[in-house]
């Protein structure tokens, strides 16, 4: 599935995943392949991105950390949308 | 015909001034590129917010926005001019000043009106004669989302405290190099359309629809502070390149003029020298 993180400064990824954990409101959750389309609103946390190929463009690598084959970005609040397979964070 | 030695040094000190206002509007240049990057890139996430809320309030009934649509009658008002934090790009700061006045004394004549200025231009001109009660100049030395988000929210605060009954923005919003449209918008309260809802996906929510909307409305509204701002600072480089560009030229032609006088002053002292010359050596002769 397709996933992008956009900000209000820029898009900060762009790419295929197998999984993203998001920090919703109510407690993170996963999304897989296929999952129902979502509005969710998101809390401070992480965003866990999962995947064979991960490539993060460098200007923007430093915000990023990887952690046992996960890809991890930190946020303030967001919202996350899914539908037909394509994953949209606004993050902050 | 002033004499030679002055109009050498006014043609070096025309000189310098076209390599100044040159070099300015090669920085202008370069900064403007990146302001107006800067503005694509929150494009997307500007676009997708705003779809969301849409779709979103368009399925819900009951009223929207919370307490930031609330619809009071207005008796204080808060302007917010944005101008930029110097000089030398041309009518630009002073539109907005303009404007700013023309508010005060017509359309909130009889409000009370307290300003906000972002920018220190506004805030030089303002605060002589006006109840100015904030300035941040200083977004502007390091223009980012977080800084601007916080001012945002705090004038959004004051609106829910009841501070204020309506909050405008007075703003250059950047068409090209050569244009800026000073744009007057009102930020709070929230005008509230209806929108047909076009959303045929049936989603979940997390948590209710309602309350993501009311997630989403400050977010919004953020981002339309933050854009305005970004408007502006696109709009100061785009007239201060023109502005150089212009003053570049106007210093070229001057400079070009006072070439020629000093040309035609030389030919008329070796005219005048060798006239002397002759006259001496037929005099010798005789």
């Amino acid at each position: 599935m397709k996933v992008d993180i956009v900000t209000p400064e820029g898009a900060l990824f762009s790419g295929e995943v197998d999984s993203i954990v998001v920090p919703g409101i109510n407690g993170s959750f996963e999304m897989l392949n296929n999952h129902a389309p979502i509005i969710a609103v998101l809390d401070n946390g992480d965003i866990r991105l999962k995947g064979q190929q991960i490539t993060i463009n460098d200007e923007v690598k430093d915000k990023f950390t990887t952690k046992q084959g996960e890809v991890i970005l930190p946020i303030n609040s967001g919202t996350v949308e899914m539908k037909n397979n394509h994953v949209i964070v606004l993050a902050e | 015909m002033a004499n030679l030695k002055d109009i050498r040094i006014r043609i070096q000190s025309v000189g310098s001034t076209m390599q100044i206002t040159n070099a300015m509007k090669m920085v202008s240049a370069a900064k403007l590129k990146k302001a107006q990057d800067a503005i694509e890139k929150m494009r997307p996430y500007a676009e997708k917010l705003t779809e969301l809320l849409t779709g979103l309030s368009a399925n819900i009934d009951a009223e929207l926005g919370g307490d930031y649509a609330a619809q009071r009658d207005v008796n204080k008002v808060l302007l917010v001019p944005i101008t930029s934090n110097r000089g030398l790009c041309g009518a630009l700061n002073s539109n907005i000043i303009k404007q700013t006045l023309r508010l005060i004394e017509n359309d909130y004549k009889s409000q009370d009106v307290e300003i906000l200025t972002i920018g220190k231009k506004a805030y030089e001109y303002l605060s002589k004669k006006h109840q100015v009660v904030a300035n941040h100049s200083e977004i502007f030395d390091d223009l980012t989302y977080d800084k601007v988000a916080k001012v945002a929210q705090s004038i959004m605060n004051d609106f829910v405290e009841k501070k204020y009954d309506k909050i405008v923005l007075i703003y250059n919003s950047f068409k090209n190099a050569a244009t800026q449209i000073v744009k007057t918008e009102q930020f709070l309260p929230i005008k509230t359309e209806a929108s047909e809802s076009n959303v045929v996906l049936d989603y979940l929510y997390e948590p209710s629809q309602a309350e993501i909307v009311l997630e989403l409305i400050p977010k919004s509204l953020k981002t339309q502070f933050y854009k305005s701002i970004r408007d502006a600072w696109a709009s100061e480089h785009g007239a201060r390149m023109t502005s150089m560009h212009k003053a570049t030229d106007n210093a070229k032609e001057m400079k070009d003029e006072l070439t020629l006088q000093y040309n035609k002053a030389r030919q008329a002292v070796i005219t005048g020298e060798i006239l002397e010359i002759v006259s001496g050596a037929e005099a010798l002769k005789g």
